[in-house]
């Protein structure tokens, strides 16, 4: 038995590392010791290309929980790698025989874990996935009960899941929440297919209840199984060769026995099938970051940040394009100037390196210098299919994984859903306001704790419990208001799961009944134990934070259907889910792809969506700063600042009606041929003929044929960004960083950033004109100064005037440059500025980009940017509208998986 | 102009000020925090502040020493050790803004990662976090943010006390009266009147809720390490709020009151779109000294150990006017918009600081960096004024970092932003120099990481595969 382990295991490399004429004798030889199924070995042969492209390197690792290989005699440790292993003891050491590679059981054997196996619990009941994996020779085809191979459970009736051998078929018992607690119905192989012979037995269930069962390989049953493993129970250990109670023994050899938190596919199957018996599992090490990418997470910042402001495709200094593969490795008018591996021959090392690059600039560090010399050595992997500067210049770590704090609007919607309590009032007077970070109130990094929020937590919860109509909430949960311990766990099962947006587990549930046992002790009534109970969810972690499950090991695990509906619930409404999407979770409904995506429409018809976008807009466009507009009164003695709230609901209705009355492409509100003001805003804009008789507050005007207004960026809630002066840096950074998605770097050192003031003969295009010549500012300042151009004639408080006050007379024709692409195009006045802004691809990219960041609530970094992508793709496809963007993110991964924090290795 | 001296305790009476809840005020002032009390007597407590002050001194100023623009800080010259010719090349990599990533660096070392965050943890943060693993005593602040400034798109403008994720510490209290709420407050949990078994019940509460934060950072916490910490937060808070609504005694009819109601501008119209403020000198520097009060008083009282207090942002944007006096004299006349002809962000001071050219006589900045060189003086005198038990002052013990955003600067024609940015360390109980303005020509980072190492903390800041070069120079 020992010889053919080591060739079975080694069959595919060994057949490919050998030339031809010399496999047929040894294959023979192979052939007639190994016990793989002839069929696959012929296959692995003789069809070298099915071999050769799909040979896997190594047993698939992703879900891996636990993994026994019986390769130390000494000890059964799972050397999965995740987390605390799960030990095994075997109890009768005369049935069980030890052999290096696989254990031997004999009659009455129990071989059981020394503890709970908590972490299979864990893992399997967050993803409602599972995948049972064994190596097994079957003494005989007769052994019943089902015989026990491999079992998470506490007796002959109880149980998480058992494979068994029932007779000449296999058999694999799974409790849900919709199978009996002895996992009942079980799937199982047609009679016949449990022989004697080694086989390889997997058994997989999905999240949408598909289960299969696979014998070397292939498939050979399949079932629906439906329900969660919410209702597994957590105490109970794995065992092998024979349930806990030591009534239903198996008897034969087990070579290798795995568990996965996920169902394989098909394909993972039959590769770990290939890889046989004993292949090793890759380090968990390995795969944990397989998130990295040295080209994406390191040089191509580096280029970004050293190379690209000469050598972008539109500037392409020296015929030189380093933002694209084809282009950076076809090289420049001097030649190719990398060469993969070879480090001495590429111009661009040599150029770095020597400091005659980046011209004029600083040098690369030293740190830089290493990644790039590396990065050549092992090959120039170009990995990412254009470095956008957005994406790279200010390249950091994003953490992805952080808890987000409910901001201020989402805490009063969730005590609103939670309870019917409107807390808003109260709520915006005494919880200190969410700071904007990186262009959102959300950012989770910077939604922190003060003592002021645990202190209005607190008086806000006493409030609305005194305000709860308790007969009327506890009515939906329990029908007997007593505080009797079944009627108290039942109430806390029900209350909590809705206040606190997914199911309470046992410990939970068991803390809150020991509250509600105070209750009662002291004498309180089951009025006052509803209230307490509320009082201590309302300020649980659970209600205050967005909580989700993150350890794991380190990969992308789909988030369980609570946190989906959740997820989904946020990002279109800013407010947890309503009573049927609630519902949908909890039966699991929400699991099928068509129930979900009938959820989405529906949420998105709901007003909810619509008010959930304007913040979005409000953020995006930082609407609220027009709340301390201040200009000169000198320069501006006709301002009123109630012009600024005209301001910013001229821009918000232009979105609702873009976006919600027509249902037209987001990127039409740069382009609309309309607008809505008030007869003041109006009078400011010099619209001429009207007045506020007759007309509803705000109103609509029509801007066809007017000669310069159109699209958001001519309101005076965007044009105020320039400041009292019109700045041209102020509004094209504005442009280049909020609508194109471009960067600059800050100005370098000793460079007089003193505003220069206009004067009868100098125009702030002039001005502009003269830094964008200057060999100092110009590579910068040709980027976003030119973008304000074809505003020029709008002044800092968004009125049009031909002529500033000197005098002089303002253009509004230009160039526009986008951040990416070639060539600048020509446009001879701000409506059509406006057009190309809203007709280029680079603008829908952008929105695409900020709304995944509102939506997910922390920046975007490089490792986002092909999810992006994807999402901007797909929406386009679809026609670019809101609710097609809103689908879009929520198909992403970003929304379906959570990208889980490794748990420490064990050693 | 002459400035009214405020003394401590009135300062905390001001003119139809409300009286809140704070507790026996008198007793605390001899025996500082609950449960402290005996530890402090004994030694005073490792405490470290970071003070900044915004738009910097040109690195040719601090050259002409005490008789320049650093004139009033030389009170207490023997108490300090300037720092000149600390080079922040972290951060200053091309392309940064010199503003909010040179005062992201002071005393982190690390330019900004966000808009609202640092690259890394600032030095007195490390100290608390090794020195205190299992936190401050009862009562005290875990960590105290405040400050007077008017300059807020990012938050490194202003914000100078950093978590090791680069997170800010705490929340910034920019008005005298939250930065005393903060402090001194009792929090009242429930109804006077409330019975004994009804108090119980708020106790169960409350506990419950501890319970479920507790769970969340435990071991078997499916959260995160960097979402730990946070819950962790989130949990130091309730602890604090069950302190002080359980723990802190009856109310006391003696109590001192809030200090009077903010006169400046905050929130977002204290940054009206970078566009700047109008104010006037006594407005300023009479809200920022009652801040400084405040922060020295909890200092005293041993309710702060760790934090930072900041008299204006980098990259700070104020039209100043009023007369300026020094020592009984008149220096200068405050009013920038008129003297820069000009309006809007146009006619701020810190246009001076574009303006700045070491061969002109640059009155103006010179005007406003002594004035801000008075007010963080106003500060240290304070905390020389407390009286340790170890016979010393609180300037002497604690670890005072004094600290800007950039140095050199784009204006004096120099190859570098932030080279010869201006620090001043205070002597942290023997463990630095003092007396002396000392040119020490080193990056920020191994400066740090000598002051961490000299206050017996073994982390270092900044990257792990550095090797750190040790500035003995500082050291006493």
């Amino acid at each position: 038995m020992e010889s053919w382990i080591g060739k079975a295991n080694a069959t595919p490399g060994w057949r490919s590392s050998l030339p031809r004429s010399w496999r047929f004798p040894l294959f023979r030889c192979f052939f007639a010791r190994c016990k793989l199924p002839p069929w696959l070995l012929l296959t692995l042969f003789f069809f070298p290309g099915f071999s050769d492209a799909e040979e896997p390197a190594s047993r698939v690792r992703a879900g891996l929980q636990v993994l026994f290989d019986f390769s130390n005699r000494d000890s059964l440790i799972d050397s999965s790698g995740m987390r605390r292993p799960v030990e095994m003891l075997v109890e009768t050491p005369d049935t069980v025989r030890r052999e290096p590679g696989f254990l031997n059981f004999n009659d009455r054997s129990v071989v059981r874990s020394k503890t709970r196996a908590v972490k299979i619990h864990q893992s399997c009941c967050w993803t409602n996935e599972l995948t049972v994996e064994v190596w097994i020779e079957p003494a005989d085809d007769q052994q019943k009960g089902p015989a026990r191979i491999l079992s998470f459970s506490r007796n002959g009736s109880q149980r998480n899941f058992t494979l068994g051998q029932d007779g000449n078929c296999y058999d694999f018992r799974l409790r849900t929440t919709r199978t009996s607690g002895n996992g009942i119905p079980s799937l199982s192989t047609r009679p016949g297919t449990a022989t004697k012979r080694l086989t390889h037995v997997v058994y997989t269930r999905s999240r949408n209840g598909r289960a299969k069962i696979f014998l070397d390989g292939q498939l050979a049953a399949e079932a629906v199984v439906p329900g969660d493993f919410s209702n597994w129970d957590i105490n109970f250990r794995l065992s092998a060769g024979n349930e806990l109670s030591g009534d239903r023994p198996w008897k034969g050899k087990m070579y290798l026995a795995a568990i996965y938190n996920r169902a394989l596919t098909s394909r993972e199957v039959v590769g770990n099938f290939r890889a046989g018996n004993q292949a090793t599992t890759p380090e968990l090490s390995t795969v944990a970051g397989s998130d990295q990418d040295r080209f994406r997470d390191s040089v191509a910042p580096i280029l970004a940040r050293h190379c690209l402001e000469c050598h972008d495709e539109a500037s392409q200094k020296g015929g030189l394009d380093l933002s694209r593969r084809v282009a950076a490795f076809r090289g420049g008018e001097s030649g190719q100037v990398i060469k993969p591996g070879q480090v001495g021959s590429s111009t661009l090392w040599k150029s770095v390196q020597s400091k005659e690059m980046p011209l004029d600039r600083s040098p690369l560090g030293d740190s830089e210098l290493q990644a790039l010399r590396k990065w050549i050595e092992e090959g120039a992997a170009w990995t990412v299919e254009k470095i956008d500067p957005a994406v790279f210049l200010r390249s950091r770590q994003v953490d992805d994984r952080l808890i987000r704090r409910l901001t201020r609007d989402e805490y009063i919607s969730s005590v609103n859903s939670a309870v019917g309590i409107d807390i808003s009032q109260q709520a915006r007077k005494w919880l200190p306001k969410d700071l904007r970070a990186d262009g959102f109130d959300n950012t989770a990094y910077n939604l922190n704790v003060d003592l002021k929020h645990v202190e209005v937590y607190s008086r806000l919860a006493e409030v609305i419990v005194q305000q709860v109509d308790v007969e009327k909430l506890s009515s939906r949960f329990v029908s007997k208001q007593d505080l009797g311990d079944s009627s108290q766990d039942e109430l806390i099962s029900k209350m909590g799961a809705w206040v606190l947006r997914g199911p309470l587990d046992a410990e939970e549930r068991f803390a809150y009944l020991d509250l509600g046992r105070t209750v009662r002790d002291s004498g309180g009534d089951f009025k006052e134990l509803v209230k307490v109970l509320l009082e201590v969810m309302l300020q649980s972690p659970r209600f205050l934070y967005h909580v989700e499950r993150q350890k794991g090991d380190g990969n992308w695990w789909p988030v369980d259907v609570h946190t989906l509906a959740n997820r989904v619930s946020f990002v279109i409404w800013g407010s947890p889910p309503d009573q049927e999407l609630f519902e949908l979770a909890v039966s699991g409904q929400l699991e099928d792809p068509i129930v979900l995506a009938r959820q989405v429409d529906r949420l998105l018809r709901d007003v909810r969506a619509e008010s959930r976008s304007l913040q979005f807009v409000s953020q995006w466009l930082n609407l609220d700063r027009l709340d301390n507009l201040k200009p000169d009164p000198k320069k501006y003695p006709d301002w009123n600042p109630r012009l600024a709230a005209d301001m910013k609901a001229e821009t918000l209705a232009v979105w609702r009606e873009v976006v919600w009355s027509r249902g037209r492409p987001v990127t039409d509100i740069f382009d609309a041929d309309f607008t809505w003001v008030t007869p003041e805003l109006a009078r400011h804009y010099g619209m001429k003929g009207f007045s506020r008789e007759g007309l509803p507050s705000p109103f609509r005007v029509r801007l066809e044929g007017a000669v310069e207004r159109r699209g958001i960026l001519t309101h005076g809630s965007v044009l105020t960004v320039g400041g009292d002066e019109a700045s041209m840096v102020s509004r094209g950074l504005f442009l280049l960083n909020d609508v194109l998605r471009g960067v600059v770097k800050d100005p370098p050192p000793c460079v007089d950033t003193t505003p220069v003031a206009t004067r009868a003969g100098l125009t702030q295009r002039a001005i502009a004109m003269a830094r964008i010549a200057d060999r100092n500012c110009g590579g910068c300042h040709a980027r976003f100064e030119p973008l304000a151009f074809g505003l020029e004639r709008f002044d800092g408080l968004g009125r049009f005037r031909p002529t500033d006050h000197h005098g002089n007379e303002l253009r509004q024709d230009g160039k526009l440059r986008f951040p990416v692409g070639k060539g600048p195009t020509p446009f001879k006045s701000s409506i059509e500025f406006a057009r190309l802004i809203a007709g280029n691809e680079r603008t829908a990219e952008t929105l695409a980009w900020k709304l995944t960041q509102f939506c997910i609530g922390r920046p975007l970094g490089p490792a986002d940017n092909d999810r992006i992508s994807g999402i901007y793709r797909e929406a386009k496809g679809a026609g670019g509208t809101y609710p097609q963007l809103i689908r879009a993110i929520l198909a992403s991964d970003l929304i379906r998986k959570s990208r889980t924090v490794p748990y420490p290795k064990q050693p | 102009m002459s400035f009214r001296k405020m003394k401590r305790r009135t300062v905390l009476q001001g003119a139809g000020a409300t009286t809140i809840a704070f507790p026996l005020l008198e007793e605390m002032m001899v025996s500082h925090v609950l449960g402290a009390s005996s530890q402090f007597e004994k030694s005073p407590p490792v405490r470290a502040f970071n003070v900044f002050f915004g738009l910097g001194v040109p690195a040719p100023l601090q050259a002409e020493g005490w008789q320049g623009v650093l004139e009033p800080l030389k009170k207490i010259s023997d108490k300090l050790l300037i720092l000149r010719n600390v080079d922040q090349v972290r951060c200053d990599e091309s392309g940064i803004n010199a503003h909010f990533d040179g005062a992201s660096g002071a005393f982190t070392a690390e330019p900004p990662n966000g808009e609202a965050k640092s690259g890394g943890a600032s030095i007195d943060q490390v100290v608390r976090r090794e020195l205190y693993p299992g936190g401050q005593p009862v009562g005290v602040v875990p960590t105290l943010i405040g400050g007077t400034f008017f300059r807020r798109s990012r938050l490194s403008r202003y914000v100078h006390s950093y978590n090791a994720d680069g997170t800010v510490a705490a929340r910034m209290q920019e008005k005298p009266r939250d930065l005393f709420d903060r402090v001194f407050g009792v929090l009242a949990i429930g109804g006077k009147d409330e019975s004994a078994r009804r108090l119980r019940l708020r106790r169960s509460v409350l506990d419950s809720v501890v319970e479920q934060y507790r769970f969340y950072i435990g071991n078997r916490s499916p959260l995160g390490s960097a979402s730990r910490s946070r819950i962790a937060d989130h949990l130091d808070r309730i602890r604090e709020l069950e302190q002080r609504a359980f723990s802190m005694g009856e109310r006391d009819s003696k109590a001192p009151r809030l200090p009077p109601r903010s006169q400046v501008a905050h929130g977002g119209a204290a940054d009206p779109g970078g566009q700047g403020i109008d104010i006037k000198l006594d407005e300023l520097t009479g809200e920022w000294r009652l801040m400084a009060d405040l922060y020295s008083l909890a200092i005293e009282m041993d309710r702060v150990r760790f934090g930072s207090l900041t008299f204006l942002a980098a990259g700070e944007r104020l039209r100043v006017t009023g007369d300026y006096h020094f020592d009984g004299k008149k220096v200068f006349q405050f009013d920038d918009a008129r003297q820069l002809n000009a309006s809007g962000d146009k006619g701020c001071s810190h246009e001076w600081w574009h303006q700045f050219h070491p061969k002109k006589k640059n009155e103006a900045l010179r005007a406003h960096a002594h004035m801000k060189m008075r007010e963080v003086a106003y500060f240290l005198e304070r905390l020389d004024q407390i009286r340790d038990p170890n016979g010393r002052t609180a300037l002497e013990n604690s670890m005072v970092t004094v600290s800007t955003e950039s140095g050199d600067g784009r204006h004096s024609n120099v190859k570098r932003e932030l080279s010869g940015v201006f620090h001043a360390i205070s002597e942290a109980n023997g463990r630095f120099k003092s007396g002396q303005i000392l040119d020490v020509d080193a990056e920020g980072l191994d400066v740090y990481n000598t002051m961490l190492t000299a206050m017996g903390v073994e982390k270092k800041i900044g990257p792990s595969d550095r090797e750190h070069q040790s500035i003995d120079a500082i050291r006493a």
